[in-house]
């Protein structure tokens, strides 16, 4: 993947984020959010996929409360994260004219290749499925 | 190489490639000395068609692009329920042409 495209598609995903988290965080401060969201898997299967309530845990953190995000899905601590920080990251690339985020994002893929990361991270997300579905969000 | 041999090839392998890259694949096989024919045999390619169960399935997981060896995309749909399911129908579209792309990656690093 080019710098172009993998820019595009990070600074794309972070502005429908947060144009999502914009929409949903009225909602969830009057507890009128849906159960509902967009998940393709809990529509289906009314079971609820490893990332599920990943919106609700960022609106958590957005409103302050880092317990309740936390209980929500540990996975939005990561996404909150990734959502304030690689905007910027990219937008001081393209100012300073720099590759920074690409190589960074090329290193962490090749870590993510090698089995003692990638054992860890699948049993991770495996187990936050299960605790997802124990929680019945 | 041995022009029974290429359209062995071709016919054996063109579901693994964008049809207007056969033209080229064939006209460089042609070129390629026999001794890599067995290296040629060996590689193995990424099959579009089971991609796409995979993403019609699994998608929402990343899993098909995780498959794809697209690692960080794959990590980018785990963690958003497949993109809020935008990604998802997007790559149900987008995973054939992607992995034949990939198939064509694999065999111009082979030529290489």
């Amino acid at each position: 993947m080019t710098r172009t495209n993998l820019y595009a598609l990070v600074l794309t995903a972070c502005c429908t984020g947060w144009i999502w988290i914009g929409i949903q965080f009225p909602l969830f401060q009057s507890g009128q959010q849906h159960e509902v969201g967009l998940c393709l898997i809990k529509q289906v299967t009314n079971v609820p996929c490893p990332s599920c309530g990943t919106t609700r845990s960022v609106l958590a953190l957005v409103d302050g409360d880092f317990a309740s995000s936390l209980q929500w899905n540990p996975l939005g601590w990561l996404v909150g994260t990734m959502m304030l920080i690689t905007p910027l990251w990219i937008t001081f690339d393209l100012l300073l004219k720099r590759r920074t985020f690409i190589h960074f994002y090329r290193r962490t893929e090749g870590w993510f290749k090698s089995k003692w990361v990638a054992g860890p991270a699948i049993a991770l997300v495996l187990a936050n499925w299960a605790w997802n579905i124990c929680k019945g969000l | 190489m041995d022009l029974q041999k290429v359209d062995l090839f071709i016919m054996t392998n063109a579901k693994f490639f964008e049809a207007h890259h056969l033209g080229w694949i064939r006209e460089q096989l042609i070129q390629l000395d026999d001794a890599q024919w067995p290296t040629l045999q060996m590689q193995q390619y990424k099959d579009p068609t089971t991609l796409l169960i995979v993403s019609l399935l699994g998608g929402s997981l990343g899993i098909d692009r995780f498959m794809l060896g697209d690692t960080g995309l794959g990590v980018g749909k785990l963690l958003t329920c497949g993109g809020l399911g935008i990604w998802s129908i997007i790559d149900w579209f987008m995973i054939m042409p992607a992995t034949r792309e990939k198939n064509m990656a694999a065999f111009q690093n082979l030529l290489a």
